[in-house]
């Protein structure tokens, strides 16, 4: 039974290397930043005019202009967007910065601005700032090149961040739902005297598993139980851990006394509990829960 | 919600049978007063069970420490049981279910490392044994 | 030498209740006693009460199995009463089941157990 049931270790918070680090991925060189400062004027004054022109681009379409309520809160959007295209020139790329851009990344999920969205209007701003700056450096061409390919790096390095601030937000979306579905609370029934039945619905993780066994265990002994159906049809997933757990928990049930009866298992669930080395001689199963009560009431009078 | 004020450690010398069974209690009121649930104060005994007979059984005498510890974000219980006796030669065995050097405490070390949180155990042949166990409330 | 856990008589059904604070010593004379007991008084039955216990680890579930293996081979049936829901569920965890040992929830119907299945 050695690996039957899971370490219960908490899971480590998921590794965020440095910015020093992300930098370097990046290939971000105090060269990049400073000839992507020097964009700065120019950036500062066509900022203004490039969202003026995204606007447009974004409200002819449809499904974009409904995201807007009125003229108002375009104006506030456009201000918001000319300082985030300001700080991509000027900022200092640290860690306040990090964490700046990941606070808007989360601003814009909440908003339900999608990467799509957001990936488009940043290659807009670029692909618009990059023809005006070649414009106005024809002098110099390859000076041009070198400082759009600079702030390009940095641009992306900065999308980076938004997106992951995106997934990290959809995971922890995920976890809080998962969460809710493992505090399930699992009703424990009484029958008839000393009969109690258990429908397990959701997904059984070891932590609910846990919360489970002590449950049906404290009502054991409250209703005096002699005789407990654990009902898993309504259960997501059963694979041999929960199938493990399953077992755990009618054991402890016989420990105390009351005989346990597994209903609604599945032809899988079946193989999973064989597969782990449980026969029926040790576990009273059954497919259905009627049948499942029947053995259940001839136990507990033979 | 403030912080509840947390017990002071404990250390316990382990020498006899009844030595065992004041540890659990003494472990158990510490886990109590930290917050653990009555099933955790369960475990938690039962693991200071196993880990103070491991010392009356094979080293003679040791001693048990109980500790609260804290992080940003729970508390927990941390437990060292450590003696000066023979060591165990094969670490890896004796965590494997069913294995026993004679006392047929087969299941104690293994068990002890399913009920806990944390669990290490340092030993060398004729250094002693160090066990470290920590449970974390559920927060 | 008698010791420290008192063994009752019921008819031809021995009964033990463990106290709460028990040491390994107290539970290996437990064991030898009943053992005695189960001989001199001809005893079909043990009932071994735990229900004031709150730890049972592998050392106590370790005993019992075995004090149920020998009052077996001595032509009597032990049943352990009384496992708490805490101590059930730190059993179970710790991988200790008590396979082929008779349970019951409490001394009455332990003893309705033993003595129906002598009829």
């Amino acid at each position: 039974m050695s690996d039957i049931i899971a370490s219960s270790a908490p899971r480590a918070d998921r590794l965020r290397p440095a910015t020093d680090e992300q930098l370097r991925w990046f290939d971000i060189t105090e060269t990049d930043r400073s000839r992507a400062e020097a964009l700065a004027a120019t950036a500062d004054e066509l900022a203004e005019p490039i969202i003026e022109d995204f606007y447009r681009h974004l409200l002819s379409f449809e499904g974009a202009r409904r995201h807007f309520r009125d003229d108002d809160q375009i104006a506030r959007v456009k201000q918001g967007q000319l300082r985030y295209f300001r700080e991509l020139v000027a900022a200092a790329l640290d860690d306040e910065y990090v964490a700046n851009r990941r606070r808007i990344g989360l601003i814009h999920e909440r908003a339900g601005v999608t990467p799509t969205l957001y990936v488009g209007a940043y290659a807009y701003y670029l692909h618009s700032l990059g023809h005006m700056v070649m414009d106005r450096m024809q002098d110099d061409p390859a000076r041009a090149v070198s400082l759009l390919l600079s702030l390009n790096k940095i641009a992306h390095f900065d999308m980076a961040l938004a997106l992951e601030t995106y997934v990290d937000t959809r995971e922890a979306a995920i976890e809080q739902r998962e969460r809710e579905m493992s505090e399930l609370p699992t009703p424990v029934l009484q029958l008839r005297d000393g009969l109690l039945l258990i429908p397990v619905v959701g997904t059984l993780d070891s932590f609910r598993a846990r919360n489970l066994t002590v449950r049906v265990l404290e009502r054991i002994r409250d209703l005096r139980a002699r005789a407990v159906v654990l009902d898993i049809t309504g259960v997501a997933a059963v694979d041999s851990a929960v199938a493990s757990h399953l077992i755990q928990t009618m054991t402890a049930a016989r420990l105390m006394g009351a005989t346990a009866v597994l209903t609604g298992l599945s032809a899988e669930v079946a193989q999973a509990l064989v597969k782990i080395g449980v026969t029926s001689e040790a576990l009273h199963t059954a497919g259905d829960l009627q049948h499942g009560i029947e053995i259940a009431e001839r136990l507990m009078e033979g | 919600m403030s912080p509840p004020v947390l017990p002071a450690e404990q250390v316990l010398r382990i020498a006899r049978d009844g030595d065992i069974v004041a540890a659990r209690q003494a472990g158990r009121l510490m886990a109590s007063e930290i917050g653990f649930s009555r099933p955790e104060q369960a475990l938690i005994a039962t693991a200071i069970s196993e880990l103070t007979r491991n010392i009356v059984s094979y080293a003679g005498t040791g001693r048990l420490s109980c500790r609260a510890v804290q992080q940003p974000r729970r508390i927990g219980l941390r437990i060292i049981a450590e003696d000066q006796g023979p060591g165990i030669p094969d670490l890896e065995a004796a965590l494997r279910d069913g294995y026993s050097t004679g006392n047929s405490l087969g299941l104690g070390l293994p068990g002890t490392r399913r009920i806990m949180d944390d669990f290490d155990i340092r030993s060398a042949p004729g250094q002693g044994v160090t066990v470290t166990v920590t449970k974390w409330t559920s927060c | 030498m008698a010791g420290r856990v008192a063994i009752l008589r019921q008819g031809r059904v021995l009964i033990a209740s463990l106290q709460e604070a028990l040491g390994d010593s107290d539970i290996l004379g437990l064991q030898s006693d009943i053992l005695r007991d189960v001989i001199r008084h001809r005893a079909t039955g043990v009932i071994v009460d735990v229900s004031a216990l709150d730890v049972l680890d592998s050392f106590g579930t370790r005993t019992l199995a075995d004090m149920a293996a020998a009052v077996q081979l001595r032509g009597a049936r032990l049943a352990i009463v009384g496992i708490q829901p805490d101590v059930a569920f730190s059993m179970v965890l710790m991988g200790l089941t008590l396979t082929g040992v008779a349970t019951a929830r409490d001394l009455e119907t332990g003893l309705a157990l033993l003595t129906g299945a002598g009829e």
